[in-house]
């Protein structure tokens, strides 16, 4: 029972990031209307973007392309919050809007000039992984690195009361991620920005005519997608490591989520985020399968999804 | 059919002259990346022992490059899973015809052969059942994951596959070796006969292949999946049952990537999950739209650049810049796949004249 409970908070924890991630894809899927291949590496992007910032912030700068960057410590850079140093939440930041610039850049250099259809957009998307993961393989190298946070380990008192281990670090990805898709909610029901996107998403002609500028809003989806993505990306890192194939990796299972959910709806990748997180950290449980097919679980879960409501949870009925 | 009365009047109007042109220009490079290999052959740069593997390599390449044509430029359909059809090629020939299997099989070529084709056709239905009657970027999502999955197994299971440590695979006939050796040059053991054989035995492949390819695109088969590929309603509305020619069609493609992984564990001797890596399956996909999408000749000129991004990639990367080609490698992959969607989508051969049936092609003139 406790070992269950254990596996629970850790499908939490996973199930943020992959929220975090599928929301954007949704995003992307219902606005742009492509599936976005792409989107893994720009959790990567995120990811590293918050490395860098938090090396350079944080006194003890990376080395990009071969050259070490100055180091510019912000004051009170070492103050420890829930084991993360400040410099990493301002990393966190960072990567975001280094994720979301990349994405808009991508889209008005790449995705928009091309004006093709959904399939083209989708081979270009892949185009487009490749190369973000190329350049983050030329910056850093391939190996692996880590936020090189001080890991406290679990939570004593919790430990005492309830038998499950939760470390800090644990407790401020499942709060940063609840603040962000709060956020995400009250933007999208009760802003006009909200109202604009949910309409384009809806009928992008429709919206149009009705006098709304779907370019402008197809720009805040970008920033949108590409912010969540990278805390996604940065979460991942803090939870396990920061790689340059960390995104593509997760690729699949952000998807399966999506798919689950229903293809386009927001709150259905937030739905089906949970249930893969859930089953991906649960795999330990399931009699006969090991470990390492845990993202293999996630695409069964996907496969059964696709054979008996390929819809997906929330997806539309039309 | 729309687009089949498009591509004629193609050939027809003009734009055939262009297109001539542009092929003889395309013909034109090759013809001089020929001679330049011929000449640093006469001069010794490079030695026989490197070109005969290689240019079997194209050929191995152009096997799953036609592949991929029949699903995506036939049928339209979205397979990114190619290496992972390519693995249990390999793995087939790994498992069943060597000295080294874990299951310690050790049959000829041509169970090699079949297991292969049997174990492609069954992967292929287990992912086609669920995605062909969906929209296409289904296949494209579940295809990843299928990759993945194959990837894992193989990786994982130690006591079937031997996990990441690999296999050795034997060379293929070697009697044919031996005896090409006594045959020619028994006293000069230098010559690379093996090369050789594996390129004559893939160009076989690769010849029979193209020719069942190119009859089953100008028959009505072939003009069906035009028909899908460019208007599924249509081919709805006609009574044609879309999601059973889809189904063949990616089954068709996959067992030919299936055929291409038996190659090429016999060309590169040992197979390893490493093969299996997604970077294989976007290779093929620059050589199929590169090449031009739905374009039997465009795959295997396809071929021919996958080997120049491989070889050329490793050249630099030998020159000791300290550059890691492997990311560069990514790099190239992924700006082609850009760059030739964008402004060369329908690639450098774009199926014209060849899909029109000769006869017919005369009575034009």
């Amino acid at each position: 029972m406790v070992q269950l409970a254990q596996l629970l908070v850790n499908g939490l924890v996973f199930s943020s990031i992959i929220i975090l991630g599928a929301i954007g894809l949704s995003l992307v899927y219902s606005i742009a209307d492509f599936a976005n291949f792409a989107h893994g590496d720009l959790m990567t992007a995120g990811a590293f973007g918050a490395l860098v910032a938090a090396g350079v912030l944080g006194g003890d700068p990376p080395t990009l392309f071969g050259v070490t960057l100055p180091s510019l410590p912000i004051p009170g850079a070492d103050i420890v919050l829930f084991e993360l140093p400040l410099a990493l939440y301002v990393g966190i930041l960072v990567g975001m809007a280094f994720a979301a610039l990349v994405a808009v850049v991508t889209q008005r250099f790449i995705y928009e000039p091309l004006d093709a259809g959904s399939i083209e957009l989708l081979i270009t998307s892949i185009g487009v992984a490749l190369g973000y993961r190329a350049i983050v393989q030329l910056g850093f190298g391939s190996g692996q690195r880590t936020y090189e946070i001080e890991r406290t380990g679990r939570i004593e008192w919790l430990q005492d009361l309830l038998g499950i281990a939760v470390t800090p670090r644990d407790v401020i990805i499942l709060g940063l991620t609840a603040v962000l898709v709060i956020g995400l909610h009250t933007l999208l029901q009760y802003t006009t920005l909200g109202r604009k996107m949910r309409a384009t998403a809806d009928n992008a002609d429709l919206a149009r005519v009705s006098g709304i500028r779907t370019g402008e809003v197809i720009l805040a989806m970008w920033v949108i997608g590409g912010a969540l993505a990278a805390a996604g990306g940065v979460f991942l890192g803090l939870d396990t490591l920061v790689r340059p194939r960390m995104g593509f990796d997760i690729l699949l299972v952000v998807f399966a989520a999506v798919i689950l959910g229903g293809i386009g709806s927001v709150y259905g990748a937030m739905l089906g985020g949970l249930v893969i997180g859930m089953a991906h950290e649960l795999t330990p449980a399931i009699p006969f399968v090991s470990v390492e097919y845990s993202s293999a679980v996630a695409f069964i879960l996907m496969v059964v999804i696709l054979l008996v409501r390929p819809k997906g949870i929330m997806g539309e009925v039309t | 059919m729309a687009e089949v009365a498009d591509e004629a009047t193609d050939g027809t109007d003009g734009t055939d002259d262009t297109g001539d042109t542009g092929e003889r220009w395309i013909f034109a490079v090759f013809g001089v990346v020929a001679l330049v290999l011929l000449v640093l052959l006469a001069t010794g740069r490079i030695t026989l022992a490197y070109l005969l593997p290689t240019v079997a390599l194209v050929g191995m390449w152009a096997l799953l490059a036609l592949g991929l044509n029949v699903q995506w430029g036939y049928a339209g359909l979205i397979n990114f899973s190619v290496a992972a059809f390519w693995g249990v090629g390999m793995y087939s020939v790994a498992l069943f015809t060597t000295a080294g299997s874990p299951l310690g099989i050790n049959q000829g070529f041509f169970v090699a052969v079949v297991v292969a084709v049997v174990a492609s056709t069954v992967l292929a239905l287990l992912i086609g059942i669920p995605t062909l009657r969906l929209r296409t970027d289904y296949l494209a999502i579940a295809s990843l994951g299928l990759a993945e999955v194959v990837r894992l197994v193989i990786l994982n299971e130690r006591n079937i596959t031997a996990g990441s440590q690999g296999i050795s695979v034997d060379a293929l006939f070697p009697g044919l070796v031996t005896f090409l050796d006594a045959l020619f040059a028994p006293d000069a053991p230098a010559f690379p006969y093996r090369g050789l054989v594996d390129l004559l035995l893939v160009s076989i492949a690769v010849a029979l292949v193209y020719l069942f390819l190119r009859r089953v695109h100008r028959s009505p088969w072939g003009r069906l999946m035009r028909t899908i590929r460019s208007d599924e309603d249509l081919a709805e509305a006609l009574g044609k049952n879309t999601y059973q020619y889809k189904m063949q069609a990616f089954v068709v493609g996959s067992i030919l990537m299936a055929l291409a992984g038996v190659f090429y564990a016999y060309q590169f001797r040992y197979v390893a999950p490493g093969d299996l890596e997604p970077i294989n399956t976007f290779y093929v996909w620059v050589a199929v739209i590169l090449g031009g999408t739905g374009s039997n000749r465009g795959a295997v000129v396809g071929a021919f650049t996958i080997i120049l991004i491989r070889e050329g990639t490793r050249f630099l990367g030998g020159l000791g810049l300290g550059l890691d080609f492997a990311a560069l490698r990514l790099l190239l992959v992924g700006l082609l796949i850009i760059v030739v969607v964008r402004y060369r989508s329908e690639g450098l051969l774009p199926p014209r004249r060849e899909l029109i049936w000769p006869a017919a092609r005369e009575d034009d003139r």
